[in-house]
């Protein structure tokens, strides 16, 4: 009885009651209307919660009206499965089948054409070791990410098929440079020429055209160092410039830091009546370069690209030791490939790039067309710095002059088939020239070759490749005929190829 | 006198203020220009005609963003094998991924088919989703009204009349809905070539009977039109393809099923609200004309 009268009087300070109300009948009323109200609240309750739920239910089944909602909520960025990693990797592999009609010493030949560059003994990385039969080609592996909002970084390895890695490249990029401007370092491919900054998966042939290969290297211009491009209002005229300077290592035509031997290549000793002295290698970097890109608007089918560049190696060493072939004896002056000598100077280099591609409406690339051409010129200007034999005085001069281009067009033949024609020359103008005049002129080596490449998706595709070479090697012509089939796969995120 | 300089210096100053967008398609084309309005000019990189899949980096889109302050693109990984490229080689940093200067239209709404499986096994699928959102008029009112937000951040003191601008285009495209539904209400569906109509059809609640394609991105093969065949005999429909689709696997197919192979455009031929209504009407009417 003292609880209820103790709920009795704590409803009386709840409810704005008299306080009288101490009679068992008012106690009842007061207690039904209680109840009444404690009802009333618990439905209330229970509406709102099952009114929470349904609409709970309902924003689970309807993603569309939950984004409805948000509609007018601008979101940044870019949609995209690539960036779950953090850096982008990709993988290409490579391989060829491979046959030739000299008893597999094609490749050799092509290494040894007659040229400015082959005859001295620099050791520099060998790619030719094809084999006849199945090859694994280099494989390459890529990563790339944005670093923080200024800088992205790319770095791209390749393994050949012993499991020697190599860094092709590593380097940063700017991202946030004003008025067009770009900075890029680390080892990377120079930025001249068209071919030269694209990689074997990109090519349209399974080989580097005779030109590269003779007058930049199998890989064109790799370097380390730093690039600067800028990329100017000019109209409706696409302009790209841009400068490097390079450290300019193991350039064919720009090496330093070589030393004359004491032993002959033949294990005899260096005669002891030679003279002079090769010069120490000079602080890096020692190759400049610079070149220009053009492309006007021709519209929505038709894209052409022109280019020029130009570079300068400010120093190279070559050291011609040839005494290991055909027992040429002891340095004898009416034999000049029996003295060992070195030469130095420095290099210059310009070339011209042009490029044009029709886009067809066609659907995987049918009636596409390609047509892209380079002209490269290579002056090698050197002075004798050592010799053996001292009837030559040291001191002078060797003017050593390459040139070589390759034209080349791809037509799209039907949907994701690609059928391509390249013709390519080296040594056009192919001398070694002294004071007195020409010591040495060369033959031009040529080649024709014909490729059909199938596209199975965006990711694979299979290349048949034959060509026929005219090729000079020690001043003899060599037939060469060459078989590839290829495949090349990518694997992973791979980003866009530039034009 | 003084008119006419006030005039012409309020035309500079209007020029000089005017936003300069860059669309990669004719779609994302006609949402800058209606958005936009006078406050953008607007040049779209891939013709209408060509398969945004499949272009490449040119010279001239490079040119292009080189001065945009913003580039509309569709998205998740549909222009992926040019756009970064072209981004890239343009050397403008407001229009990188991530800053104000980047819209992509996929990234305003939900995808369909998001989060399946990256496995190439299937094609060249889009793990983040299908991206063709640019068929869906529902979503395309969603996508205005973001980038009306968007180049309200741009410029700030022309916010009002983007907000309008992409608020009129969506009801616009919103008041259609119904009369697009009622007139494809009870066709029977269609095989698709590409999954690029897989938004409209799910809008208007027609189903996609099987794509000529049998994984996106590659040929039809005889045997994948002969397993279609062999499913959908005796059942109506409509084959929908692009002119830059091979018209040969429709063909057979329209053959051996005895359906209509019908042309459809997937992106509006001109610039301005009717040009993508108009393309809507298109397959609306190829879809309906289905029904027996």
């Amino acid at each position: 009885m003292f609880k209820r009268h103790m709920l009795a009087g704590a409803i009386a300070c709840a409810f704005p009651l008299p306080a009288l109300a101490a009679a068992d009948a008012d106690l009842a009323a007061l207690r039904a209307e209680f109840d009444q109200k404690l009802a009333a609240i618990q439905a209330e309750y229970e509406a709102r919660l099952k009114a929470m739920e349904s609409r709970l239910a309902q924003a689970e089944t309807q993603p569309q009206s939950s984004a409805s909602r948000e509609s007018g909520r601008d979101r940044l960025g870019a949609v995209s499965s690539g960036s779950g990693f953090n850096p982008q990797m990709s993988v290409i592999l490579d391989g060829v089948y491979y046959t030739d009609n000299r008893r597999g010493a094609g490749m050799g030949f092509m290494e040894e054409i007659d040229g400015i560059n082959h005859a001295h003994d620099h050791e520099g990385h060998s790619h030719g070791e094809t084999e006849r039969g199945f090859n694994l080609r280099a494989t390459e592996v890529a990563f790339s990410a944005t670093v923080d909002p200024w800088f992205d970084a790319n770095l791209l390895l390749t393994v050949d098929s012993g499991g020697g890695v190599e860094v092709e490249e590593a380097y940063f990029d700017t991202r946030s440079l004003p008025a067009g401007w770009k900075i890029r370092g680390g080892k990377f491919l120079s930025g001249v020429g068209y071919l030269n900054n694209q990689h074997p998966h990109t090519w349209d042939f399974v080989d580097q055209n005779l030109a590269y290969r003779t007058l930049l290297g199998e890989h064109g211009i790799m370097d380390t160092g730093l690039q600067l491009t800028w990329t100017p209002r000019t109209g409706s005229v696409y302009t790209l410039l841009g400068v490097e300077a390079l450290q300019s290592n193991e350039q064919v035509f720009g090496t330093a830091g070589e030393e004359v031997s004491a032993d002959r290549a033949d294990g005899g000793a260096v005669g002891a009546g030679n003279g002079g002295t090769l010069s120490r290698e000079k602080a890096g970097p020692r190759l400049f370069t610079a070149f220009a890109k053009f492309a006007p608007d021709l519209g929505d089918n038709h894209a052409l690209q022109i280019g020029v560049w130009g570079a300068r190696a400010r120093q190279h060493q070559e050291i011609h030791d040839h005494t290991d072939e055909d027992g040429l004896g002891a340095c004898n002056p009416a034999v000049p490939a029996s003295c060992v000598h070195a030469l130095e100077g420095d290099s210059w280099l310009w070339g011209t790039d042009w490029v044009y591609k029709y886009d067809a409406p066609g659907a995987y690339g049918q009636g596409d067309i390609k047509l892209s051409a380079e002209y490269i010129w290579e002056r090698k200007d050197l002075t004798v710095a050592f010799h053996e034999n001292p009837a030559v005085a040291v001191g002078t001069s060797r003017k050593l002059t390459q040139d070589g281009l390759y034209l080349a067009g791809v037509y799209g033949i039907a949907p994701n088939w690609q059928l391509g024609l390249r013709y390519d020359v080296t040594g056009l103008t192919n001398k070694v020239e002294g004071a007195a005049g020409t010591l040495s002129d060369y033959n031009d080596s040529d080649r024709w070759t014909l490729s059909l490449t199938h596209h199975f998706s965006e990711f694979s595709r299979l290349r048949l490749q034959a060509s026929t070479a005219d090729l000079w090697v020690e001043g003899a012509p060599e037939k060469v005929n060459q078989f590839f089939l290829q495949y090349q796969h990518s694997l992973g995120a791979h980003g866009a190829h530039a034009f | 006198m003084r008119i006419v300089l006030m005039a012409m210096l309020s035309l500079l100053a209007q020029m000089a203020w005017a936003l300069d967008v860059v669309a990669t398609t004719a779609s994302m084309g006609v949402l800058a220009r209606e958005v936009g309005g006078e406050g953008v000019r607007v040049r779209v990189l891939a013709p209408p005609d060509r398969d945004p899949h499949m272009l490449q980096a040119k010279p001239s889109m490079m040119r292009a963003l080189r001065d945009a302050d913003l580039v509309v693109a569709v998205g998740a990984e549909l222009e992926m094998g040019w756009l970064p490229a072209a981004i890239r080689g343009a050397a403008n940093p407001r229009l990188l991924p991530g800053r104000l200067g980047y819209f992509e239209a996929a990234a305003q709404v939900p995808l369909m088919e998001s989060g399946q499986a990256a496995d190439r096994a299937l094609g060249d699928v889009h793990p983040a989703g299908n991206p063709h959102v640019n068929m869906d008029p529902a979503r395309m009112a969603v996508i205005a009204q973001a980038l009306g937000e968007r180049m309200a951040r741009l410029q700030p003191d022309q916010a009002a009349g983007f907000r309008a601008r992409a608020a009129r285009f969506a009801e616009a495209l919103t008041e259609r809905l119904p009369g697009w539904k009622a007139q494809a209400k009870g066709a029977p569906g269609a095989v698709l070539y590409h999954k690029d109509g897989d938004y409209l059809m799910a809008l208007l609640g027609l189903p996609v009977l099987g794509y000529v394609e049998p994984v996106p991105g590659v040929p039809p093969s005889a045997s994948h039109l002969n397993a279609l065949t062999g499913k959908l005999k005796g059942q109506g429909g409509v084959i929908l393809y692009h002119a830059y689709q091979p018209a040969q696997g429709p063909a057979r197919l329209a053959q051996a099923l005895g359906w209509p192979a019908r042309v459809v455009p997937l992106e509006p031929d001109g610039g301005d609200l009717q040009a993508y209504v108009r393309l809507i009407d298109a397959w609306v009417s190829a879809l309906a004309q289905a029904r027996t």
